[in-house]
């Protein structure tokens, strides 16, 4: 075992060194190299990371969470070793790890945090056992992939071990039916939200009772099945979450909300409150003191494609993952609350890791927005699913003329671009995951080349 | 004019956007001055067999559909009159399964369905999931060529002959002798991924796998199902055309990138 370890170890190092030198990224494929020498590779590299190893799991914002937990650690001055996202499955993982260990098999950090796709959990479970697993939220996403949602939940719940401590959204009741029957559960949750409401006609999962089956009453929606509910026919019900934010407010800048006293958080849309109080839960799980989880919070800087802002010559844009109708039923409530024309340009791919399955678009209640914003000036509609975002929007209400179809990304961009008084739009890009990287790059570029034109035009 | 729609369990099985087909259903009319009065129906809600004119019924995961099934068998009677008396009825993958005569699981149990169709459906091991392009069985295919007119553009490459759409079951269902399916399975499983038929008809009962959801990137179906339920409340004018220029190019994008025939 010692051997093929050693010769696993060294050859997933080597690979990852000759691919820097080729100047190419990646974490899977040494991964991939060393968990086929050394299966177990996890369990052993797992044990040098001496405050243990912190999984995040659920649908959404597991790389926010990540990334959130990981300032807050680092503010408190731990050397904190995380997977990046899409890396999240055993290869990735691997990989992950093998960065984050010496040639002599050392960690190079304290803690290991790791955001984990939902159906790698058991895999994972078995070669380590978390110090502490977070658990987000359950919507409906890439169904085609794992079947129905219920078992998801059952193969995270049955894979946890028992020395874990579970961390919980309290207002998730798939989530927090994975607390019945544990004792060491730390949960979380929000008193109220701005946009609360006491009745919801949302798509929602898990209307019922994961006791008896009945379905549950809810006092308070906040977004999707998240609120504050209980079952009338058994004992389930919201459990009390030991941190609770209460006095949310939601600002231009950002969130703030209060715990014990108030934090703030540099991020729009009130499904980031959630990873915050993630984190948040997590890091006071770790003993980490109230001042560096405020300042962690405060500090992080936003991730990639999560509304990530771009400067462009003449007009600013903001770009933004969507991947399933609760996410984009968010960013809906965002733009309706803008106060300017609006611009979108919308890009839905169906690749494996978006979901082979669009289905789910008719599930998003573009309707408000189609209701709420019937000034939009442009709707372009890209990706290799164009003509069905196109066709989606047609019957949420939107005029067909404001409607247009560009599949090819980089043309749509152009596009954008090539709109009158575009300046004074609010205008957003929303991909889904294999579009928003590809966009990415097409901003990054033009950014730079706008700021080369602006240099040459003032010479 | 005016047609009640009634929308069975929006809120039970409301999996694969399946409330697509309500919404195409609504909107279609709408465009042509028709009213619809959309109904949602939920477990113990009264259903007005006597008033309806389209009934929708979707898919859901495992659990939310056997709630649903005590309930729906208990209005068995009065749903298999209104078929025979000629009711437009959409069904989807667990409604569709739910028409027949019993679901057998991976145990062998027979979980007995409404018993309305000569079909039943058999737990299979493996997923069927993917894309589906369905060439419209003949008899149909008339139907839908008198109804449909599309003012897309006047040439007939515009004429869909198709049904597009995305399936995602384990079940696999077979038809009695008797009973038409929707059309033969040019990509994808259909039914059961080895006798090529997907879906099924009898009088005005349409039952499919096909998510996507089914009528919005169909139009001609969508419309069939609207021109039948006028013509059984009395109304025989054709239904004035629309301009259908997205719904065409998302049906031919399907057939492009997946269509059998290059």
């Amino acid at each position: 075992m010692k051997v093929r370890f050693w010769l696993a170890l060294w050859s997933g190092k080597i690979v990852s060194l000759i691919l820097k030198v080729l100047g190419k990224k990646g974490t899977t494929f040494p991964g991939f190299i060393t968990r086929k020498i050394c299966p177990e590779i996890i369990r052993f590299l797992a044990l040098s990371f001496k405050e243990g190893t912190v999984i995040i799991t659920g649908t959404n914002g597991k790389t926010t969470t990540n990334n959130l937990l990981a300032s807050i650690l680092k503010t408190a001055g731990l050397k904190v070793a995380f997977n990046r996202e899409g890396a999240n499955m055993l290869t990735g993982i691997t990989g992950t790890l093998l960065q984050n260990t010496s040639f002599s098999g050392k960690g190079k950090a304290d803690i290991l945090l790791l955001e984990v796709d939902e159906a790698t959990v058991p895999g994972l479970c078995e070669q380590l056992t978390p110090r502490l697993a977070v658990i987000t939220n359950f919507f409906r996403d890439q169904l085609d992939r794992y079947g129905e949602l219920d078992t998801t939940i059952k193969l995270v719940k049955d894979a946890l071990p028992s020395d874990t401590k579970l961390i919980l959204n309290a207002d998730d009741p798939l989530v927090a039916q994975i607390g019945i029957g544990k004792t060491d559960v730390y949960y979380y949750g929000v008193r109220s939200l701005p946009s609360s409401k006491a009745d919801s006609d949302e798509t929602r999962e898990g209307r019922y009772c994961a006791t008896c089956g009945q379905e549950l009453t809810y006092t308070l929606f906040h977004y999707g099945q998240l609120g504050i509910y209980k079952c009338l026919f058994c004992d389930f019900k919201r459990p009390e979450p030991h941190i609770e934010a209460v006095d949310v407010h939601q600002e231009e800048q950002g969130i703030s909300f209060y715990v014990d006293e108030e934090y703030n958080i540099p991020l729009l849309g009130f499904y980031n409150l959630y990873n915050a109080l993630g984190a948040f839960s997590a890091a006071d799980c770790l003993n980490i003191a109230r001042e560096d989880i405020r300042l962690g919070l405060m500090k992080f800087v936003s991730d990639a494609g999560r509304m990530e802002q771009f400067a462009l010559q003449g007009y600013d844009l903001t770009l933004t993952l969507v991947k399933n109708p609760t996410g984009f039923n968010q960013v809906i409530q965002t733009l309706v609350e803008i106060d300017k024309p609006l611009h979108l340009l919308i890009a839905i791919n169906d690749l494996a890791a978006d979901g082979r399955d669009i289905s789910w678009l008719w599930d998003v209640d573009f309707e408000i927005l189609a209701t709420n914003k019937a000034d939009i000036h442009q709707l372009l509609c890209s990706g290799l699913r164009a003509e069905d975002i196109a066709l989606r929007l047609k019957y949420a209400g939107f005029a067909e003329d404001k409607i247009v179809i560009e599949k090819s990304l980089a043309q749509a961009v152009v596009k954008l671009g090539e709109y009158q008084n575009i300046e004074k739009d609010a205008v957003f890009i929303l991909p889904t995951y294999t579009a928003l990287f590809p966009l990415r790059d097409i901003l990054v570029t033009k950014k730079g080349s706008d700021v080369k034109l602006v240099e040459e035009e003032s010479a | 004019m005016k047609l009640i729609i009634y929308h069975l369990y929006p809120d039970l099985l409301d999996l694969y956007g399946d409330r697509g087909n309500v919404l195409a259903l609504a909107a279609r009319c709408r465009w042509r001055g028709i009213d619809v009065d959309i109904r949602k129906v939920s477990l113990g809600d009264p259903i007005d067999f006597a008033e309806a004119n389209i009934i929708v019924l979707g898919g859901g995961s495992d659990r939310e559909q056997s709630i649903l099934v005590d309930d729906l068998s208990s209005r068995g009677t009065e749903l298999k009159d209104a078929i025979e008396d000629g009711l437009v009825l959409l069904t989807i993958c667990g409604g569709y399964q739910l028409l027949g005569q019993y679901y057998q699981t991976g145990e062998g149990k027979k979980i007995p369905g409404l018993g309305i169709l000569d079909l039943y459906t058999v737990a299979g091991n493996k997923r069927l999931i993917g894309n589906v392009i369905i060439d419209i069985e003949s008899g149909l295919k008339k139907n839908i060529s008198w109804n449909y007119s599309s003012n897309v553009d006047e040439d007939s490459s515009q004429r869909l002959n198709t049904l597009v759409g995305f399936e995602n079951h384990s079940g696999k269902t077979y038809l009695g002798s008797k009973l038409k399916p929707l059309g033969k399975v040019l990509r994808g499983y259909g039914n059961n991924g080895e006798d090529n038929r997907e879906g099924v008809r009898y009088k005005n009962v349409f039952g499919t796998y096909l998510h996507g959801p089914l009528l919005p990137k169909n139009p001609h179906m969508a419309d069939l199902l609207i021109e039948l339920a006028l013509e059984r409340s009395g109304n025989v004018s054709k239904l004035l055309p629309l301009g259908d220029n997205i719904e065409v190019v998302a049906h031919k994008a399907i057939i492009e990138r997946f269509g059998s025939n290059r």
